[in-house]
């Protein structure tokens, strides 16, 4: 094979040696540091941009938790509030029907009582005219004066038949 | 008369030069080496010097290289590595634009060079060599002794391990070299055959010799790739010493 020939061996050593040691220090001068650095540079934009996301993100997250507590909370106070409102508007509806019960009843009463009054009123009124004319009529009938205690006694004996009749 | 498959890879005096008793004649092995040396630093300084936050096609390429490497380093080596990353990317572009400058019809294949090859194997190990001296001491060699042997089984072990840390510069060498060639040899015999089976059958290998070239560039990748990153491996070894597993050859 030509590439065991040792003729050539010194020279491609030697050259090689030389080419990577020149190529080495153009590299290593002008080359690796600025791509190096671009890649690190654009690591730690890739980096902090992620992080960045990261916290957006759970800050996102803590204020969506404020706000659902915050309407938790707006949610059960009118809850509340619409509770109370609720019983007090109960209780008033209670105390109005067990007021107007009252004075209904204390209506009814007063009215049966006055009725009852009037009833009796009305009552003694005739008993007291019929009294009268049955007097007025006894002595045009008679046509004789009875004494005071006659006209009395006549008197009743009628308003007792008046008052069975009327009863009945 | 046909041409031999080797005899792309014969080499002439050019220019005659002496430096002191050597020989350090150019040939287009020499010629190939400088234009890889000037193709490499002027695309990596070109790409290199557009330094833009989102990159353009030629920066991409660059960067991605030279990413490509650095996470190697730092998958094999670790943050120490990065230390070595001059060595190693220019060792990788170097290889990468021989292996690929090589396929261009009519250059030369500077990495099928047994000599080439075999003194980037030896400057890769002896680095590894004293590097781990270096950071351990004598104590380096117990890499000899894979952790966990017992004692009666050193006197077979250290033999085994002896060959297996003198094979690793010599497969090194030879892997590279070996695919280098035989790649040109496949593609020279496919096209002698092409030419002298004449229109009526050449067509055959003149077909195969397309599907072997592209082969070939993928090839060009891959070798440049396992020299490098054996040469991670080997030297990170120096760094943890049985700190890793030993990658398969």
């Amino acid at each position: 094979m030509p590439q065991f020939e040792s003729h050539f061996f010194s020279s491609l050593i030697f050259w090689e040696i030389v080419s990577f040691a020149i190529l080495l220090f153009v590299l290593y001068k002008f080359a690796f540091p600025g791509i190096l650095s671009v890649l690190e540079e654009r690591e730690k934009k890739i980096k902090d941009s992620l992080d960045q996301a990261e916290r957006h993100r759970s800050e996102a997250e803590r204020k969506l938790m404020e706000y659902e507590a915050k309407l938790n909370m707006a949610a059960k106070e009118a809850e509340g509030v619409l509770n109370a409102a609720k019983e007090r508007a109960q209780r008033l509806m209670e105390e109005n029907e067990q007021r107007m019960t009252i004075e209904a009843e204390r209506i009814k009463g007063d009215a049966t009582r006055e009725i009852d009054h009037e009833r009796r009123k009305a009552i003694q009124d005739i008993r007291a005219q019929t009294t009268d004319l049955v007097l007025m009529v006894a002595e045009k009938v008679v046509q004789r004066s009875l004494n005071e205690a006659d006209h009395r006694k006549f008197a009743d004996e009628a308003l007792e038949a008046l008052s069975k009749s009327y009863q009945r | 008369m046909e041409e031999s498959p080797l005899h792309p890879f014969e080499l002439h005096e050019w220019i005659p030069i002496s430096l002191g008793g050597f020989d350090i004649s150019v040939n287009k092995a020499v010629v190939m080496m400088w234009v890889v040396v000037a193709l490499a630093a002027v695309f990596m300084v070109i790409a290199g010097s557009a330094r833009k936050l989102v990159p353009g096609k030629l920066q991409s390429i660059a960067e991605l290289m030279v990413d490509f490497i650095r996470s190697m380093i730092l998958d094999t080596m670790g943050k120490e590595g990065m230390r070595f990353f001059p060595l190693i990317a220019t060792l990788f572009l170097f290889i990468l634009f021989c292996n690929l400058i090589g396929l261009i019809p009519g250059s030369y294949t500077v990495t099928s060079q047994i000599i080439v090859t075999a003194v980037f194997s030896c400057v890769v190990y002896g680095i590894s060599l004293v590097m781990g001296f270096l950071i351990h001491g004598i104590k380096f060699l117990g890499i000899l002794v894979p952790p966990g042997t017992p004692g009666w089984l050193l006197p077979l072990m250290i033999p085994i391990e002896l060959m297996s840390q003198l094979a690793r510069p010599i497969s090194l060498a030879v892997r590279l070299f070996a695919n280098m060639t035989a790649g040109h040899v496949i593609l020279g015999v496919l096209f002698g055959m092409a030419i002298s089976g004449g229109l009526l059958i050449g067509w055959l290998p003149f077909a195969f010799t397309v599907a072997i070239y592209g082969l070939e560039v993928g090839i060009a990748f891959i070798q440049a790739y396992i020299f490098t990153i054996l040469t991670c491996v080997y030297i990170g070894d120096a760094f943890h010493l049985h700190g890793h597993d030993k990658h398969a050859h």
